[in-house]
C-alpha cells in the first residue's frame, strides 16, 4: 500500500459525491423537461386525432399547439445542456485532484517532491481544520499554499452556514439542507430532521404559543411514517411539555427545555454532514499524525532531560505530551547512533565504551581527544578518562 | 499509481459519456426543432386561412412528427440514466482503491480530551511561526481560543525577519544578530559570523576595483577578531585581491561568486538559531508527518493481516507497534538496542551488558545462557564468569 492510497480518500471521494448529487439533480431536471414536452405533445396529439367532429382540427390551432411544442423542446435543449455542463465540470473536478495526485508518483526530483509533500501537509492541515470547525484558518491556510480546489472547502463552507444559523436558533437553512439531501438522510435513517421539528415545538412552548404548537405537531409529527421505538418516546415526552412552564424543575421536561439542545444540533449535523460525504471524523492529518508519532516513539524519548534529542519531534515539549498514550516504535535490530555527534554507529564509526558504561562513536571520542590532549570528558557523567581506556563494543 | 489509474479510467469513462451525450442531445434537439418549424412554416404557407382544416396526409405528418418527438426526449432521458452506472462506479472504485477507514489505526485517547486537542494546536501553531506564516497561526490561535505568550511567538517573528532579510542578500540583521549572541556562538564553534562576513567582503569584491579602500577597511575591521580560527580562508579572501583589476570571475577566486553560498547561509543561520532556541532544525510536525505518512501505509497492511486472523486493532499491544517500520537514517534520533539473542528491545528491566569479550546482549539473555555460574559467550570462543560482564548505556 502506498502513502497515496492511505490519505487521499477524501480528496476523491468528496467530488465523486458531489457529481452523483449533480447526476441525480441533472436526471430529475431532464426528465421534469422531458415530461413537459410530453404533455404538451400530447395536447397536439389529442387535437390532430380529434374525435370532436364539431370541432374539427384547424391549420390555427396546430400552428400555435406546435409552437408550444418547439417551446418546450427548446427548454428541455437548455436545461439540458445547463446540466451536462454542471456535470462534466463536477467530473472535471475530480479529473483534476486525480492529476494533482498523479504528479507525486511521476516526479522524480526531490525538491519536486519535498514541494509536493509540503503542499500535502498544507492540505490535509486544511481538511483538520475544517472537520475542527476553524472554518477562517482553513481558508486562509489553502489560499496561502494554492490549495483550494484540492481540498473540500466549498462543502463546508456550506455547513458552516447551517451551523451558523442553528446557533442563532434559525432552523430554516438547515431545513433546506435535509431537503436538498433527502433521500441520502432518509436511507441513512437520520433524525436530524425530526429533532430539529421538535426543537421548533419547544420553542414555541417557550414562547407560549402553545396552540400553535399543536398545529406545528399535527403538522410534523403526525406523519412520521417509520417511527422507531426511541422517537416514539421522544415524541411523547415532547407533547408532555405541553402541560409544563418552561422554568419546570421535573426532569426530562427540564432538559427539554435546556438551550444547551441547540449545540446538540449542531453537533448532530456536522456527524450527518460527515456521514453524508463519507468523511470520517478523525481527521486523516491525526490519523497521520499519530502513526508517525508512534512510528518515532522511543523509550528513551521519556528519560530525564538530557538524554533527550533536540531534532527528534517526539522529544519535543509538546508532542511529547500528545504521544504518551501511544505506543512505542517497534525494533528487532539495534539500531545504535552516537549521542555526541547524532551519527550511526557502525563499521565505519565504531561504538566505544568508556569505564563508566556510556557508549560513544569513535569518531566523536577521538575528536574530542584530540582537543584535550587525550583526554575524554564523559557528556553524561562529566567523568574524565583517558582515550587509552576506552575499550571496543560489539553489537550484533 | 495503479490505484490512481484505476480511478482516473472509470473517471475518463464518465466524461466521455457526458461529452458524447452532451452533444448528440444538442445536436438532435436542435434538428428536431428547425424541422418542426419547417413544418409549421408549411402549414402555415400551403393553407389559404387559420381556419383550413387539416388534410389526411398533413394529419399522418404529424403523428410521425409526434412519434418521432417522443421517441427522441425519451432516448435522452434513458440515455442520461444509463449513465448512472458509470458514475456510481467511480465511487466504487475510489472506495476500493483508496483507504477509509482509520479506526483500527487511531488510537481513541489521543485527542479525547479539548485540552489534548489544544497542545495539537499548539503544535500547528509553533509550525506556521516557524515558517513565517504569521497571520494564519493568529488566526488558528483565535479561533482555538489558545493562549500563547507573546515571549513564545517573538522569536520567530525576529528569526524569519532576519531570514527574509538574507533571502534578501541583506546581511545587516543576520550581523546584528550573530553580535547579539557571539558567545554562545563561539561555544559550539559556530561558522556563522565568519561566513556572513565572507559574503558581505566577496559582495563588496564584486563591485569591482573602485571599492578597493573598502574592502580593505571592511577586512582590517572585521577579520582580525576571526584571524585565529579563519587563517586560511582569510588569506585566501585577501588574496583575491590581487585579481581585483581584472574581475574575481576568471580568476582562481571565482568559486567566491558561487551563488550557492546565499542558500547555504540561509541553512547554516537557521540551523545555529534553532540551536540558540533548543528548537530542531525541521519543524517537528513536518517530520512526524512525513513519518507518518510513511508508517501509516504499513499499519493499513498489518491491519488486514490482523483483523483477518481475529485480533482486533492495531493497537492491541499498547506499549509497542506490531511491525518493524524503518524511516530511514533521517529520522534515527536515538540509540535502540534489540536483544540479539532475544530480539527483544532492551529496557531499565533487561539492560544491555557487555561480555569480557566485548559482545553486548540483554540481561536476561546473559540469564538464560548461565550454567553453573559459567558462561559461554554465543558469538566468540571466550568463557566467562557472568558477573564480570558490565551494564553499558548507548
Amino acid at each position: 500500500m502506498s502513502d497515496v492510497k492511505c490519505l487521499e480518500h477524501q480528496t476523491l471521494k468528496v467530488p465523486y459525491e458531489i457529481l452523483n448529487k449533480k447526476f441525480r439533480g441533472a436526471q430529475k431536471c431532464i426528465d421534469r423537461e422531458v415530461s413537459y414536452v410530453q404533455n404538451a405533445v400530447a395536447d397536439l396529439e389529442k387535437t390532430v386525432l380529434g374525435n370532436d367532429v364539431q370541432n374539427p382540427p384547424t391549420v390555427g390551432t396546430i400552428t400555435e399547439l406546435l409552437s408550444g411544442v418547439v417551446e418546450k423542446l427548446a427548454a428541455l435543449k437548455r436545461k439540458a445542456k445547463e446540466s451536462f455542463t454542471d456535470e462534466i465540470e463536477a467530473a472535471g473536478c475530480c479529473k483534476r485532484r486525480l492529476d494533482h495526485l498523479k504528479e507525486y508518483c511521476v516526479k522524480t526530483n526531490e525538491t519536486a517532491v519535498n514541494h509536493w509533500t509540503k503542499k500535502r501537509l498544507d492540505r490535509m492541515l486544511v481538511e483538520h481544520f475544517l472537520l475542527c470547525g476553524y472554518y477562517d484558518t482553513a481558508i486562509k491556510l489553502a489560499l496561502h499554499s494554492n490549495v483550494e480546489n484540492l481540498t473540500n472547502i466549498d462543502l463546508f463552507l456550506v455547513s458552516r452556514q447551517v451551523e451558523e444559523s442553528l446557533s442563532r436558533k434559525e432552523t430554516a437553512c438547515c431545513l433546506n439542507w435535509c431537503h436538498d439531501n433527502k433521500s441520502k438522510l432518509r436511507k441513512m435513517k437520520s433524525s436530524l430532521e425530526f429533532n430539529i421539528r421538535q426543537q421548533e415545538f419547544i420553542e414555541l412552548l417557550r414562547n407560549n404559543q402553545r396552540l400553535e404548537a399543536v398545529r406545528h405537531a399535527r403538522k410534523y409529527f403526525s406523519n412520521l411514517d417509520d417511527k422507531s421505538e426511541e422517537q416514539q418516546k421522544d415524541l411523547q415526552h415532547v407533547m408532555g411539555l405541553l402541560a409544563f412552564q418552561p422554568d419546570t424543575e421535573i426532569e426530562p421536561y427540564k432538559s427539554l427545555f435546556d438551550e444547551s439542545r441547540w449545540k446538540s444540533l449542531i453537533n448532530q449535523f456536522r456527524q450527518e454532514n460527515f456521514k453524508l460525504f463519507q468523511l470520517s471524523s478523525i481527521s486523516v492529518f491525526s490519523v497521520t499524525l499519530q502513526s508517525g508519532l508512534s512510528a518515532l516513539k522511543t523509550p528513551q524519548c521519556y528519560k530525564k532531560d538530557g538524554e533527550r534529542n533536540p531534532d527528534c519531534p517526539v522529544c519535543s515539549d509538546l508532542l511529547n505530551q500528545l504521544a504518551k498514550p501511544l505506543p512505542c516504535s517497534h525494533c528487532s535490530q539495534s539500531r545504535l547512533v552516537c549521542s555526541i555527534s547524532g551519527q550511526p554507529l557502525n563499521e565505519h564509526n565504531q561504538p566505544l565504551v568508556l569505564p563508566n558504561g556510556n557508549v560513544y562513536g569513535e569518531n566523536a571520542l577521538k575528536q574530542m581527544a584530540l582537543k584535550n590532549n587525550g583526554k575524554i570528558i564523559c557528556p553524561r557523567t562529566k567523568q574524565v578518562f583517558d582515550m587509552k581506556e576506552v575499550e571496543k563494543v560489539f553489537v550484533m | 499509481m495503479e490505484s490512481i489509474s484505476n480511478v482516473e479510467k472509470e473517471l475518463e469513462k464518465v466524461l466521455s459519456k457526458f461529452s458524447a451525450l452532451s452533444e448528440h442531445s444538442q445536436r438532435t434537439l436542435c434538428d428536431l426543432i428547425t424541422q418542426l418549424q419547417n413544418l409549421q412554416r408549411d402549414l402555415i404557407m400551403l393553407s389559404t386561412s387559420n381556419q383550413c382544416q387539416l388534410s389526411d396526409i398533413q394529419k399522418v405528418i404529424l403523428n410521425q412528427n409526434i412519434q418521432k418527438i417522443r421517441d427522441i426526449i425519451s432516448q435522452i432521458a434513458s440515455e442520461h440514466r444509463d449513465i448512472h452506472s458509470s458514475v456510481s462506479r467511480v465511487g466504487k472504485v475510489i472506495d476500493k482503491n483508496f483507504a477509509s477507514d482509520f479506526d483500527s489505526v487511531s488510537n481513541e485517547s489521543f485527542l479525547d480530551e479539548p485540552l489534548k486537542l489544544q497542545l495539537l494546536n499548539q503544535v500547528i501553531v509553533e509550525h506556521f511561526l516557524r515558517q513565517g506564516m504569521l497571520d494564519i497561526a493568529e488566526e488558528l490561535i483565535n479561533e482555538s481560543k489558545l493562549d500563547i505568550p507573546p515571549e513564545k511567538k517573538n522569536p520567530f517573528t525576529e528569526l524569519n525577519a532576519i531570514l527574509d532579510a538574507l533571502k534578501r542578500k541583506d546581511l545587516k540583521p543576520a550581523l546584528e544578530w550573530t553580535k547579539k549572541n557571539r558567545e554562545w556562538l563561539n561555544e559550539q564553534n559556530s561558522l556563522l559570523e565568519f561566513k556572513l562576513h565572507r559574503l558581505q567582503f566577496v559582495e563588496l569584491l564584486s563591485q569591482g576595483i573602485e571599492r578597493q579602500n573598502d574592502l580593505i577597511a571592511y577586512a582590517r575591521e572585521n577579520f582580525q577578531s576571526l584571524a585565529a580560527r579563519h587563517e586560511k580562508e582569510i588569506q585566501a579572501l585577501m588574496g583575491s585581491l590581487l585579481y581585483l583589476k581584472m574581475g574575481i570571475e576568471n580568476s582562481p577566486y571565482s568559486h567566491f561568486l558561487d551563488p550557492i553560498n546565499w542558500s547555504e547561509i540561509c541553512d547554516v543561520f537557521t540551523r545555529d538559531a534553532c540551536s540558540l532556541l533548543g528548537l530542531s532544525v525541521e519543524s517537528p510536525l513536518t517530520v512526524t508527518f512525513n513519518a507518518g505518512c510513511q508508517s501509516l501505509p504499513a499499519l493499513l497492511n498489518i491491519k488486514q493481516v490482523i483483523t483477518q486472523r481475529q485480533v482486533t486493532g492495531v493497537w492491541n499491544t499498547k506499549d509497542e507497534l506490531p511491525i518493524e517500520i524503518d524511516l530511514g537514517k533521517k529520522c534515527h534520533f536515538h540509540s535502540i538496542f534489540a536483544c540479539p539473542i532475544l530480539r527483544q528491545q532492551g529496557s531499565e528491566n533487561n539492560p544491555p551488558m557487555r561480555l569480557v569479550c566485548g559482545h553486548v546482549i540483554s540481561r536476561d539473555a546473559l540469564n538464560k545462557l548461565t550454567k553453573d555460574n559459567k558462561l559461554k559467550c554465543p558469538y566468540c570462543p571466550v568463557e566467562q564468569n557472568p558477573t564480570d560482564a558490565k551494564q553499558v548505556y548507548f
